[in-house]
């Protein structure tokens, strides 16, 4: 439930990574194309300088095994700056699925390029309006894959596309191809938190140029690889909404009206004391969460919904709150809150708002 | 407040203990007292202290006499000596078997601990003792009519008259004082200002002349809290604790520790008659998926429990932080908030989820677990307000965790 000395020093250094290297504007300049598809492809060597893609791969595979709770503290301080980076669609959702899913040839074939950024990878899993991983329509039919995928994350400046579909065997499976394949065409798209999250239409991609993965549990991998994204996503959350909290009760504690700051007022004062109650309650089921993950304890997926559910109820609030208590400069452009309060709503729909998480919650406890 | 090197138990190595724990309670504790505790039976000790059974009585005095109604204080006062660690032990093997809490006294949860650090070597001997030992069960004095939030207006006067105090005043929300022996007080010893540095800390024996309770009818339907009188109670002058005007450090300490106690309950109070999925099974039914029928229902039962396990996680946050003194010491602020309000939050569920049955305390067609559950609701509708009020808490939590600046008007 608490950082070893090790992580703690991690979070140290990367706090002041991201401070330096990436402060928000860095996102707001962003262009969008090229090398700044959805990411700096600068700032992303240089995390990867750092180690970051071998936080939590077991040292058998050369990775620091640094643990889960280490990969969160990494995420939350990329979350208190809102850092646009190929951390959630290459390091966690992408390595994981190879290294739950994949066969040990596989993962001695491609792990080792994208633990180097030589390569990224992203996870197409995403077909409908909201996140519902069982609904799965792309599928292999005549040696051909087709379907669509949605809100797939930073696939502009990647390699390889981790792509979940039906098998013509009937069983799912992770088809794995170059973005460059024939057959397939990518609808970019930049979101309002200035992250990209792209649809992938698929006309009969060859399944010549598909790898599919070839590990002995590719459906309680899948599973897996969405539990620990979702924690690991939020955790990121997490920081965001520490963030902007504390910029607002900084704010509160300059800003005066009626002679007086603003932080004064005692209706102001509870408004903050509950965001923060609020925050530290979420975050103590998403450190829970996180070290389950260490542990491999029980009821991963059960307290992977909790995480996700508090995370997005929290930082829903403390952002909207925030634009509030910022007052008219609130809604300006020229203070980064509205971004933290786009940001929120984006990350909701990510791999599962609160009603779907909710409802996992009800049934995994039968209810 | 342990002292690890008193007690020989301190020196074994921790699965030595926990072995030698389980089974001294395999041993001690009858098969009775491993059943959830229900109210009528807890034991709250005292001078007119009856037990409800033989075996009740067995298993408090095995633990009387190992240290165990106190398990961290010293030996010399009756407790076990234990360091936390060993007395989280100790509280694991206990729930792990069942077993019943064995005393219940706000003289451990609130007026021990606060003696420990400001009591006299004889008050200590005298006090912690009997409280250990179930002798003697206390009350609190600490609310008045006008001083609720605002205590430090309390107006109970304590007159110096040379070897013993006057006492003269009233106090309110004593918890059960009509059944307690001794009662812990702030009592007026100066006006001069701030209040705060004219109140001091004062053990009254009840017996004393002068002193009177009246319950007071509350909206469960029960009366659960008094109101005290003092009418010329003559104090000896020795039950003052800590110094002449200085009882609001004592109180502070004090209030600690209720407040840890309000938000860590659980496992203390009775089980409430079903557990929130059965009842709301019971209510509402499911579908041949195993969905409850209500669907808003069951989408804020996950919320409500997706909080309260978050509750705990904080708790178990808390406790790694300490052991590994990473101690952020903002975190204990939240708990009374929090954890009274999501205690609400189920009761609100479960009136919800009871509908018709949910409607009378009374009802003889209504099963006495579920009417219970009813006033249940009602009742812990003071928990937002007893020890600290919500709004207080919210606003030591601005002051304290977010240091927000202070304003006019407010506490």
């Amino acid at each position: 439930m608490i950082l070893n000395e090790e992580q703690a020093m991690l979070r140290e250094t990367v706090a002041q990574f991201f401070t330096e290297k990436a402060p928000i504007s860095e996102l707001r300049s962003l262009t969008g194309a090229g090398d700044e598809q959805g990411y700096d492809s600068q700032l992303w060597s240089e995390m990867v300088e750092l180690g970051l893609p071998g936080i939590t791969v077991p040292e058998a595979h050369d990775g620091l095994e640094f643990g889960w709770m280490g990969l969160g503290a990494i995420a939350q301080e990329a979350g208190r700056c809102l850092v646009a980076s190929p951390l959630l669609s290459s390091v966690v959702l992408a390595q994981n699925l190879l290294l739950n899913c994949g066969s040990d040839a596989q993962i001695a074939i491609y792990l080792p390029s994208l633990m180097s950024g030589e390569a990224t990878a992203t996870v197409a899993l995403d077909e409908e309006r909201f996140f519902n991983p069982d609904a799965v329509a792309t599928s292999e039919v005549s040696g051909a894959l087709k379907g669509h995928k949605t809100r797939v994350l930073d696939v502009g400046q990647c390699s390889h596309i981790f792509c979940v579909a039906e098998r013509a065997s009937g069983e799912r499976g992770i088809a794995m191809f170059a973005p460059s394949a024939e057959g397939v065409t990518i609808g970019s798209r930049r979101m309002m938190d200035l992250h990209s999250a792209d649809s992938i239409q698929l006309d009969g991609v060859s399944t010549e140029d598909v790898v599919w993965l070839a590990g002995d549990d590719v459906e309680g991998g899948i599973q897996r690889t969405i539990d620990q994204a979702t924690i690991v996503l939020a955790a990121e959350m997490m920081g965001s909404a520490r963030e902007v909290l504390e910029r607002t009760v900084a704010y509160l504690g300059e800003r005066e009206q009626f002679d007086v700051k603003l932080g004064t007022f005692q209706a102001l004062q509870h408004r903050c004391a509950h965001m923060y109650c609020e925050l530290e309650l979420a975050e103590s089921a998403v450190s829970a969460a996180l070290t389950a993950l260490d542990h491999a304890g029980p009821n991963v997926s059960l307290l992977a919904s909790s995480a996700k559910a508090l995370a997005n109820d929290c930082f829903t609030l403390i952002s909207s709150e925030a634009v509030q208590l910022h007052g008219g400069m609130g809604v300006t452009e020229e203070m980064d809150i509205g971004l933290f309060l786009k940001r929120s709503r984006v990350c909701n729909q990510l791999l599962g708002g609160s009603s779907y998480h909710r409802d996992c919650y009800a049934r995994l406890n039968g209810f | 407040m342990s002292q690890p090197e008193s007690h020989p138990l301190s020196k074994e190595p921790l699965a030595e203990f926990r072995a030698d724990i389980a089974s001294w309670l395999e041993a001690n504790c009858p098969l009775s007292q491993r059943q959830p505790i229900v109210r009528e039976e807890q034991i709250w000790g005292g001078r007119r202290r009856v037990f409800p059974s033989q075996d009740a009585q067995q298993w408090f005095e095995a633990c009387r006499d190992r240290g165990f109604t106190a398990p961290e204080w010293p030996v010399e006062y009756g407790g076990a000596g234990l360091n936390a660690e060993q007395a989280k032990v100790l509280k694991q093997e206990m729930t792990r078997l069942g077993c019943r809490p064995p005393l219940y006294c706000q003289g451990l949860w609130m007026l021990g601990p606060a003696l420990l650090v400001y009591g006299n070597e004889a008050q200590k001997r005298e006090h912690l003792t009997a409280i250990c030992r179930g002798e003697i069960r206390w009350a609190q004095g600490y609310s008045e009519p006008s001083a609720g939030s605002d205590l430090a207006n309390l107006k109970t006067k304590a007159e110096d008259c040379g070897d013993h105090f006057l006492v003269n005043g009233t106090k309110i929300w004593t918890t059960k004082a009509d059944e307690a022996d001794w009662i812990f007080c702030l009592v007026r010893t100066s006006d001069v200002t701030p209040k705060q540095a004219g109140i001091s800390f004062l053990l009254i024996d009840m017996a004393t002349e002068g002193v009177s309770t009246s319950p007071i009818p509350l909206i469960s339907g029960e009366s659960e809290f008094c109101q005290t009188f003092f009418d010329h109670v003559k104090v000896p002058k020795a039950n003052l604790v800590g110094e002449l005007n200085g009882g609001w450090a004592v109180a502070k300490e004090l209030l600690k520790h209720e407040r840890k106690m309000m938000s860590a309950f659980e496992g203390m109070l009775e089980k409430p008659a079903m557990e929130l999925l059965e009842l709301a099974d019971y209510a509402v039914g499911s579908d041949a998926q195993g969905r409850l029928n209500d669907a808003e229902l069951r989408s804020d039962m996950s919320r409500h429990l997706m909080r309260e396990t978050a509750l705990g996680q904080l708790g178990e946050r808390i406790y790694w932080q300490g052991k590994a003194q990473q101690i952020d010491p903002r975190l204990p602020l939240l708990m009374k908030h929090l954890g009274t309000s999501e205690a609400q939050a189920k009761d609100e569920l479960i009136l919800r989820a009871l509908g018709d049955e949910g409607l009378s305390m009374e009802d003889p067609n209504v099963s006495a677990g579920l009417r219970k559950m009813v006033k249940q609701w009602a009742f812990n509708k003071s928990l937002t307000i007893a020890g600290g009020t919500s709004e207080v808490q919210l606003n030591i939590i601005a002051k304290r965790a977010l240091g927000m600046p202070s304003g006019e008007g407010k506490s």
